[in-house]
């Protein structure tokens, strides 16, 4: 099967869920932008327990995303299975992280704003 | 085998006369703002039936033609995704997944006559509607699907299914369902005796009736009783599958798993309120292949001994052939392996054999294998340019060489990605290098469970 024919089902699959992703995306950039405006930078910012929970989420995604599919990890049997489920929990993680990490940032910074009330 | 002398005979008087009037220079006109070249033309193109085969033609036909006349005769408002009805039998999937509207993928300016065909007049190229209408063609594509026979085993009806313990993925999508709630209820006793059956006559997604068994075993081992539980899978000849290797596995795993393979049996009546199944033993001389089948009459022979078994819940798969009212046409075969069954076709062009202004694509067609919808998506661009090619007065250029596919399930949760083609003895003809035919997987289940709908739907609207 050539690349186009592979882009063209993955456009079809996708489709459906094309207001989903919208509205993730608009979520991640609102996040983002909000988290920027007070004063929030993605290299500067460390946050342990942000990076711990995105790293559990995208370990646990190993176990549920099979679920998800209607199977378990008991069939995850070729290599082509493990490499597609090893870059699911990936995605999983990289994407946990991208929520977490500035929300990690707007939650210290509301902690420290606290005691000045 | 193309057929450049059937092509001159009887091609050229009318339809290349309105072909001829907008072809110009005589060739493929390049249009802006259009992937493929277009073709001016007045002749009118029937397309018999609006399944997977006959939506993607008109979609790809109405994307290459200009000026001419696509008429689409469909009867049916909704389109099913059948290859998604093992997943609703199984429990996988919700019924409602599996529907749209078929005007969703209608594209403009196609003709859509609502209305049953009732005859095929190849000689005087008419087609006789339900309602007595007339249509009159100058190219014709027969994409009209397969007809189930139910009928050709005593006592049984679609309506049965769902009652007395008596499955039948195939009957259509509330069958499946109800199917699925048979298999449940079977499951709710806790014990008893299951029964598979396969067709003895080519049909529609060859590995269905597998794929259920194999699904009905999952959900068996499921039930932590499996020993409870006796199955049986009854085959009408020697072998299960028509690609050897796969055919050799499932065996092999059926008897791993239990399962007790009964071969030379085909289901000749049914006594739903006693829950009985009769079984006439057809011999090994009846061997089942893809290619060579039983036929219609050979389901009434009284000489053939039978045996009965009780049963506490029953897959049937009936008997299938083309529609009658194409078995009543011109267009059957005449002889060899598909005689008053299927289509007359070469396998290769799928130019009809006899009229070479007619085309067969899907189901309908006569051919060792290729019953899928993965076959057609494989065939449309091969009936797609062939079409064209005829209606300049060229040769056929394009060749399906038999391509098809069927995930086979061979668990809830796991599958096998067969593809095969004609050469080779159905040798395997893998898309993607890196998945191996051979090999039970995830990944080739999620392409079922998430990934071959979309791309169904993508060859329906004629874009893959």
């Amino acid at each position: 099967m050539s690349i186009g024919g592979i882009l063209t089902i993955l456009m079809y699959a996708l489709a459906p869920f094309v207001w989903l992703l919208i509205m993730g995306l608009i979520i991640i950039i609102g996040l983002h932008l909000l988290a920027y405006l007070r004063g929030y930078q993605i290299t500067h910012h460390r946050s342990r327990p942000a990076n711990l929970l995105a790293l559990l989420i995208g370990l646990t995604a190993i176990l549920w995303v099979p679920w998800l599919t209607h199977s378990a990890l008991g069939f995850v049997a070729t290599a082509v299975d493990w490499i597609a489920l090893i870059g699911a929990a990936a995605a999983t993680f990289v994407i946990a992280l991208i929520i977490l990490h500035p929300l990690s940032y707007l939650i210290s910074l509301k902690h420290e704003e606290l005691p000045k009330q | 085998m193309q057929k450049p002398s059937l092509l001159t005979q009887k091609v050229t008087r009318r339809a290349l006369l309105k072909v001829g009037s907008g072809l110009g220079v005589g060739s493929l006109l390049p249009l802006s703002g259009l992937s493929a070249s277009t073709l001016r033309t007045q002749a009118h193109i029937v397309v018999l039936g609006g399944g997977a085969a006959g939506m993607a033609m008109v979609n790809r036909l109405a994307k290459r033609l200009q000026g001419g006349t696509i008429t689409l005769v469909e009867p049916r408002e909704t389109h099913h995704y059948q290859p998604g009805w093992t997943l609703v039998a199984s429990g996988v999937w919700n019924a409602d997944k599996t529907m749209r509207p078929n005007a969703q993928f209608l594209p403009r300016g196609v003709n859509w006559v609502r209305e049953h065909a009732a005859s095929i007049d190849a000689d005087n190229k008419r087609i006789t509607l339900a309602g007595g209408e007339t249509l009159e063609y100058d190219f014709l594509i027969v994409a009209t699907g397969i007809q189930l026979n139910y009928h050709l085993i005593e006592g049984m009806k679609p309506e049965l299914v769902g009652q007395h313990g008596i499955g039948s993925v195939y009957a259509g999508i509330e069958e499946a369902s109800r199917t699925n709630q048979a298999i449940q209820t079977w499951l709710q006793n806790g014990h008893g005796r299951g029964i598979f059956t396969a067709a003895p006559t080519p049909v529609k997604c060859a590995g269905a009736p597998l794929k259920m068994t194999f699904t009905t075993l999952s959900r068996l081992e499921a039930s932590g009783r499996r020993d409870a539980f006796d199955v049986d899978y009854m085959a009408p000849g020697a072998s299960l599958f028509s690609q050897p290797w796969v055919d050799e596995f499932v065996k092999q795993r059926f008897d791993d798993q239990g399962v007790n393979r009964r071969h030379h049996y085909r289901l000749s009546a049914i006594d739903p309120h006693a829950k009985q199944a009769e079984f006439a033993f057809v011999g090994p001389e009846s061997e089942f292949t893809s290619h060579h089948q039983l036929r219609q009459a050979e389901f009434r022979r009284d000489d053939q001994p039978t045996v009965i078994a009780d049963y506490d819940f029953i897959h049937v798969v009936p008997p299938m052939s083309a529609h009658d009212f194409v078995k009543q046409s011109a267009l059957i075969a005449q002889d060899g392996p598909f005689r008053g069954e299927w289509l007359d076709v070469d396998i290769h062009t799928l130019q009809h054999n006899r009229y070479p202004e007619v085309f067969g694509i899907g189901d309908v067609i006569g051919a060792p294998i290729n019953k899928t919808a993965a076959s057609v998506k494989a065939q449309a661009p091969v009936v797609e340019e062939n079409l064209l090619a005829l209606m300049q007065g060229n040769a056929l250029p394009a060749r399906h060489m038999g391509y098809t596919s069927c995930p086979m399930i061979t668990g809830i949760g796991k599958a096998m990605l067969v593809e095969f083609g004609y050469a080779d003895n159905f040798a395997f003809m893998p898309s993607f290098p890196f998945i191996d035919p051979t090999e039970e997987s995830w990944a080739v289940w999620v392409m079922k469970d998430r990934m071959l709908q979309p791309a169904y739907y993508a060859v329906l609207e004629g874009q893959a």
